[in-house]
């Protein structure tokens, strides 16, 4: 989050990507930093997945993924 | 808050007088608040709102309220008063006649402030609410307040604070600050006052310098917008130069002084802040200079051969300048020990002012040094003698000031009709005293487009 | 909560305001950033292909840890090359 809320003070359109246990984290911390930063959830765990499952989830977020980098802020 | 009816009082445990008299207040079955300690009576005030809203300045305070409002008050311990606004006659058998009070905490010095920003309603700007982890330091720099360097976060308190330096309404506007045109309270005035790290008694100097920078004829926005090097110069005459600590000797026009850099960066930060004057949006310029973060100094009139220069521009006193200036120039004559040839040095110099070629373009303001004022003042020559002298060595041929002369392709236009032209416009060359006791040096501060076109300076008077 | 007084003029939000968004990635060049947690790269790995399909011109990136911010020459550069970024994948 602090990369996105730094890479958007040079000028970068950014998007943090993060697993549902991650939510609040992410919630919080863009709240902590005063910072509004867009936040694309997947389902959690990614790390115990196949290979087919995760380009699933990909392609599920994909959409919100784009949606959040494009149209109006 | 609704008060109970009947006795009301206000103590502090801290307080003698309050000690001594709370038998006497559980006799009469008052309702009593404490500001210091919450246990003592059933009253909790120790967070003084109540003090303050009753504008309580000394404990014990006994009030009587019927219908929920004020009808009496007695401070401090007198038999007699407190039997008056009781109604109840032997109070306080074994006790003293009087015993003055002690002062209210909601009178602190130190608390004044934070009470005022909490419970009062005075201040009008948006409150901006900071995330928790959210640095206040970093936090004004993601909002774009500051003008590269840190600033003070400027908190309900330090702005109350701020206020008081002044006794204009915070309501007031003082100007309508280019180029977005906005219209700039006190108040504005006093918040970025303490960004800028200024002191309460900078402010009515920053408050001039604001409504001088605004007039017309400064020519604020067209000074912002150009790609020229300029910026405001202000210059501070008067009495309440010293008072407020501003700097008028060595090093006058360099680091170090807090009147001096805060007040000149307090008028930046309103015309980035309030008038969205911003370097890169508005403000072009191609170089810049590094004045346009802070430039104000006082001149040192003790000594100084010439009149105030705010009194000469027709408003003595205390009183602001600003010029439109663009870096500084040294001038070096260490041998010229009579006023003519010295004249002549600074001529030379200020000839060269944006080009040598270039005339009636560009106005100057030359600060004399001590040392180079003393040869003026032996000599009796006042400023109005030496911008006489001077304008007369700068009424140049223009033969050499053509396009092409010198083997330059920059100058001025041909087929004027002139035989000569005069470097500055009237009244294009200012002239103030500042500096250090020793060295034989003055300064050039060169200006931007004067005339029509261009940035007139402006005198303000300093109001408290 | 700490509050400080707006020295603006007050003709904006004074909150931080995410940066307009273009219409769309066709023809924009879009960062990912790995924050280096084991498998997130899959996940880039096919979003890439997805993006790409979009029109998108895509440069991968990849942060020595999750654990802190990015290196400031690695944010510089992300910059420099590119209009989007997309940070993956904390899990």
């Amino acid at each position: 989050m602090h990369d996105i809320a730094d890479l958007e003070a040079r000028g970068v359109v950014g998007v943090f990507l993060a697993s549902e246990a991650f939510a609040e984290a992410a919630r919080v911390q863009g709240e902590s930093l005063g910072f509004p930063a867009p936040v694309v959830l997947v389902p959690h765990p990614v790390q115990d997945r196949t290979d087919e499952e995760l380009r699933a989830v990909a392609e599920a977020v994909a959409p919100a993924v784009v949606a959040a980098v494009t149209g109006p802020a | 808050m609704q008060l109970p009816d009947g006795l009301v009082a206000v103590v502090k445990r801290d307080c003698p007088t309050c000690v001594l008299v709370e038998p006497v207040l559980r006799g009469l079955g008052a309702a009593v608040w404490c500001q210091d300690d919450p246990g003592w009576f059933a009253g909790d005030d120790t967070s003084l709102e109540l003090s303050w809203r009753l504008r309580v300045e000394t404990v014990p305070t006994l009030l009587r309220v019927e219908g929920g409002a004020e009808t009496a008050r007695v401070v401090g311990w007198s038999r007699p008063q407190w039997e008056e606004l009781s109604g109840v006659s032997g109070l306080g058998a074994g006790l003293p006649e009087h015993r003055p009070g002690c002062g209210s905490l909601s009178v602190d010095p130190d608390r004044v402030d934070a009470l005022e920003a909490r419970f009062g309603d005075g201040l009008a700007s948006r409150r901006v609410e900071l995330a928790d982890r959210e640095d206040e330091h970093e936090a004004a720099f993601a909002r774009g307040w500051t003008d590269g360097l840190p600033v003070v976060p400027p908190t309900p308190e330090r702005v109350l604070a701020m206020l008081r330096g002044t006794s204009r309404d915070p309501g007031e506007v003082v100007a309508v600050v280019p180029p977005d045109l906005v219209p700039c309270t006190v108040e504005k005035v006093a918040v970025n006052a303490v960004l800028a790290g200024c002191r309460p008694e900078h402010l009515p100097v920053v408050l001039a310098a604001v409504e001088a920078a605004c007039a017309d004829e400064f020519a604020l926005h067209g000074l912002l917008a150009t790609t020229y090097f300029s910026g405001p110069v202000v210059v501070v005459n008067g009495r309440i130069t010293r008072r407020i600590g501003m700097n008028s000797g060595v090093n006058a026009l360099g680091q170090g002084n807090r009147a001096n850099a805060t007040i000149g960066r307090a008028l930046q930060l309103v015309v980035r802040n309030v008038g969205g004057g911003r370097p890169g949006e508005v403000d072009r310029a191609t170089l810049g200079n590094p004045g346009k973060y802070t430039f104000c100094f006082a001149e040192r009139e003790e000594g100084s051969p010439f009149a105030p220069l705010a009194a000469d521009r027709g408003v003595p006193g205390d009183a602001v300048t600003v010029f439109a200036g663009a870096g500084v120039q040294p001038v070096v004559d260490q041998l010229s020990r009579d006023p003519g040839s010295l004249a002549r040095t600074f001529a030379a110099c200020l000839r060269s002012v944006a080009h040598p070629k270039l005339v009636l373009a560009f106005d100057a303001l030359l600060v004399v040094s001590p040392e180079h004022g003393r040869v003026f003042r032996g000599a009796g020559w006042d400023r109005a003698r030496l911008v006489a002298e001077l304008e007369q060595l700068l009424t140049l041929p223009v033969g050499e000031l053509v396009r092409g002369a010198g083997g330059m392709a920059e100058g001025m236009p041909a087929g004027s009709g002139a035989d000569e032209l005069p470097k500055f416009r009237p009244g294009g060359l200012l002239v103030a005293h500042a500096g250090g006791d020793a060295g034989l040096f003055s300064a050039v501060i060169g200006g931007w487009v004067s005339g029509t076109s261009g940035s007139a300076p402006v005198t303000r008077e300093v109001r408290t | 909560m700490r509050t400080v007084l707006d020295p603006t003029g007050e003709r904006a939000p004074a909150s931080r305001q995410l940066r307009p968004r273009p219409d769309g990635l066709a023809g924009r060049t879009v960062g990912l950033l790995d924050i280096s947690k084991a498998r997130g790269d899959v996940v880039l790995d096919r979003l890439a292909e997805l993006l790409e399909r979009e029109g998108a011109r895509v440069l991968r990136f990849r942060k020595p840890t999750f654990a802190r911010p990015a290196p400031v020459d690695l944010r510089q550069e992300i910059a420099e090359r590119c209009e989007v970024v997309i940070e993956a994948l904390a899990d």
